[in-house]
């Protein structure tokens, strides 16, 4: 089945969504998209077919977002730990992947039309070579799509995630591209996989559980959170809209508890660029305490210093991020 | 048609912002005196859960604090709740995402957790105010643990940790079970130091930036104590996000919400504990 539904809201749902827009409106929805086996067990139907309505039921979610005005959607479809399953069911989630991926590929006018952009987060030199191959087709080919964006996380968990950022920087580190100094959570943000989207304003997780089984750890942490016991294969539009007021409800708390930590970080970044300056400052000293003027002066060096280097770090990372795709690509039209 | 929709949507908020005031204030009445029987039926439609069984009558008289005959009756009944259960966690978390947290209810809370059996307890709120006020946190506690549980020598003593940063003020009285005393500094913040401690190692040539893997940030993050992470927090207040708590440590831990923190019954603490027993975690399978 195809990655884009068609289809209008109805009467009722569409005045539900306009009353919705009239308040704050999620930017970015993350979803954990649970409970596929137990609607499978409920159906008597086989874990595979659940495995596909649930597929279906993300096309079906992705295009409630569209109308209303979510541009951006992040789902976990495979964590590392799923990879502890029996290996017909991990066989099966990798040919429903590998389906649907080249799925994509025919549909790639039709994305181009609704300017989706596919983007796939995780560790992806776990999978198979030819599933890595076509996810970075898919991601090539719709990357110049701007009006919305699913993120798939594939072979992901939040820990290997966050691990893989700071082996980022200690690569940039060793590339003498920055200084361990320069390490700040911002930097941390920039390296994880998700540094192309603004943090999740709402996570949400069907069944009925209430843990994040390692999803998007660091990026949540100010999200509003939404548990919901319905099954994954069985979301409604209702449902979506109960968690969209969830949002809008805590909305005005959450703003303030992030404007809140921005400041912290703020100051923490204060703290390390005068850290830097008293460096600065010994090397250079002759002895005598340096002036308001000159500490000002160097604290001023410090900071434009710092922001030229990650500039340039990020910058070579982006390019090695593009490598990794563009390689595996050349690969796949090559083979 | 935007300013019905506005209206509308105003209207709605309004709406599910009284519920939840009636909804809390109907909690407080039916606690504290039955309740008269108009009351009861509208929080039978609204909160069918929230209506006192005769069990949870009983766990709400013994955690009101009485004589020291009685303290050692409770203790034994608590000790016995904590055996009841399926599965107790070894460590809780306590998150109070509510403005001006009062320090007696936290510390009831800390209490009731060491005696039901939780070996170690988190306490956290996003401004950091517990951590700036640490001693006075643990005078309540000990306070509590005189008054509920009847100071017993070295028994039920508490260490308190808390970390201010780079300076470590280790309260030390005596081995478990262990209170620690948590801020936004120890999530991400924490992260950070320990990848900038790791950078630093890569610069100064000890170590190649492919060694670093997930179980040796772990292990940076688990700090000397070795406290292993919260299989449960219990989050009071009505703000549904984490605040920044240990981002690191929660990716498996279940999250139980409780309105308010303020004026928190042993019942509310046992009922979250009751929801941690039944759940089932499949760890990726």
């Amino acid at each position: 089945m195809s990655w884009i539904r068609e289809g209008e809201l109805n009467l009722l749902e569409k005045i539900a969504s306009n009353v919705l827009k009239a308040g704050p409106m999620p930017k970015h929805v993350a979803f954990i998209m649970d409970g596929n086996r137990r609607f499978a067990r409920k159906k008597n139907m086989e874990r595979q077919e659940g495995h596909m309505q649930g597929f279906n039921k993300l096309a079906e979610t992705l295009r409630w977002c569209k109308q209303l005005s979510i541009p951006e959607v992040t789902v976990y479809a495979f964590s590392i730990e799923n990879f502890k399953r029996t290996k017909e069911e991990v066989d099966g989630l990798l040919d429903l992947a590998r389906q649907k991926f080249e799925r994509l590929l025919e549909e790639r006018e039709n994305l181009e039309k609704h300017g989706v952009c596919i983007r796939v987060l995780g560790d992806l030199n776990m999978l198979p070579l030819d599933l890595q191959q076509l996810i970075a087709k898919a991601v090539l080919t719709t990357r110049t799509n701007n009006k919305c964006f699913l993120n798939v996380c594939f072979a992901y968990t939040s820990r290997y995630e966050i691990t893989n950022a700071v082996r980022e920087m200690a690569w940039g580190v060793e590339q003498g591209l920055i200084k361990a100094s320069d390490v700040s959570e911002a930097l941390l943000s920039e390296c994880l996989y998700s540094n192309n989207s603004p943090n999740p304003d709402l996570l949400i997780r069907t069944s009925g559980e209430v843990r994040l089984s390692d999803f998007l750890l660091w990026q949540t942490s100010h999200s509003c959170l939404v548990f919901q016991s319905v099954l994954w294969p069985e979301y409604t539009f209702w449902n979506l809209c109960e968690a969209i007021l969830q949002y809008q409800l805590n909305h005005k708390s959450i703003q303030k508890a992030r404007e809140l930590h921005r400041e912290e970080q703020a100051l923490q970044q204060l703290e390390a660029d005068r850290a830097c300056v008293a460096d600065l400052l010994q090397h250079q000293g002759n002895g005598k305490p340096a002036d308001a003027k000159r500490r000002q002066e160097a604290l001023h060096l410090c900071t434009v210093s710092r922001e030229a280097r990650v500039q340039d770090f990020l910058q070579a990372l982006k390019q090695k991020r593009n490598h990794f795709f563009s390689d595996l690509y050349g690969e796949a039209v090559s083979a | 048609m935007a300013l019905l929709y506005g209206l509308l949507w105003r209207l709605l908020l309004a709406l599910l912002r009284i519920k939840r005031a009636l909804m809390s204030w109907l909690r407080g009445r039916l606690r504290n005196r039955g309740g008269s029987l108009w009351e009861r039926m509208v929080a039978a439609l609204l909160l069918p859960a929230a209506l006192p069984t005769d069990s949870q009558k009983k766990l709400e008289q013994s955690s009101v604090s009485g004589s020291r005959a009685d303290t050692g009756s409770r203790r034994a009944q608590w000790l016995a709740d904590g055996k009841a259960l399926e599965k107790l966690p070894v460590h809780v978390g306590l998150m109070v995402a509510e403005e001006e947290p009062s320090f007696t209810d936290i510390a009831n809370l800390v209490v009731w957790c060491m005696a039901v059996g939780v070996s170690y307890v988190s306490v956290y709120d996003h401004h950091g105010i517990f951590q700036k006020n640490n001693s006075r946190l643990q005078e309540e506690i000990m306070r509590q643990q005189q008054n509920l549980l009847g100071l017993d020598g070295s028994k039920y003593n508490v260490e308190v940790l808390s970390n201010g940063g780079d300076e470590h003020q280790h309260c030390v009285v005596s081995c478990r079970p262990t209170v620690k005393v948590l801020s936004p500094e120890d999530g991400k913040h924490s992260i950070v130091q320990a990848a900038r401690k790791l950078c630093h190692a890569v610069e100064n040539k000890e170590r190649s930036s492919r060694d670093i893997n997930v179980s040796m940030l772990d292990v940076m993050l688990r700090e000397s104590k070795n406290i292993p992470d919260p299989e449960l927090v219990v989050k009071f207040g009505p703000v549904n996000s984490t605040l920044g708590f240990l981002p690191w440590h929660i990716r498996l831990t279940e999250f139980v919400s409780v309105p308010s923190h303020r004026n928190v019954l042993y019942e509310d603490l046992y009922g979250a504990l009751q929801r941690y027993g039944v759940c089932q975690q499949r760890l990726g399978q």
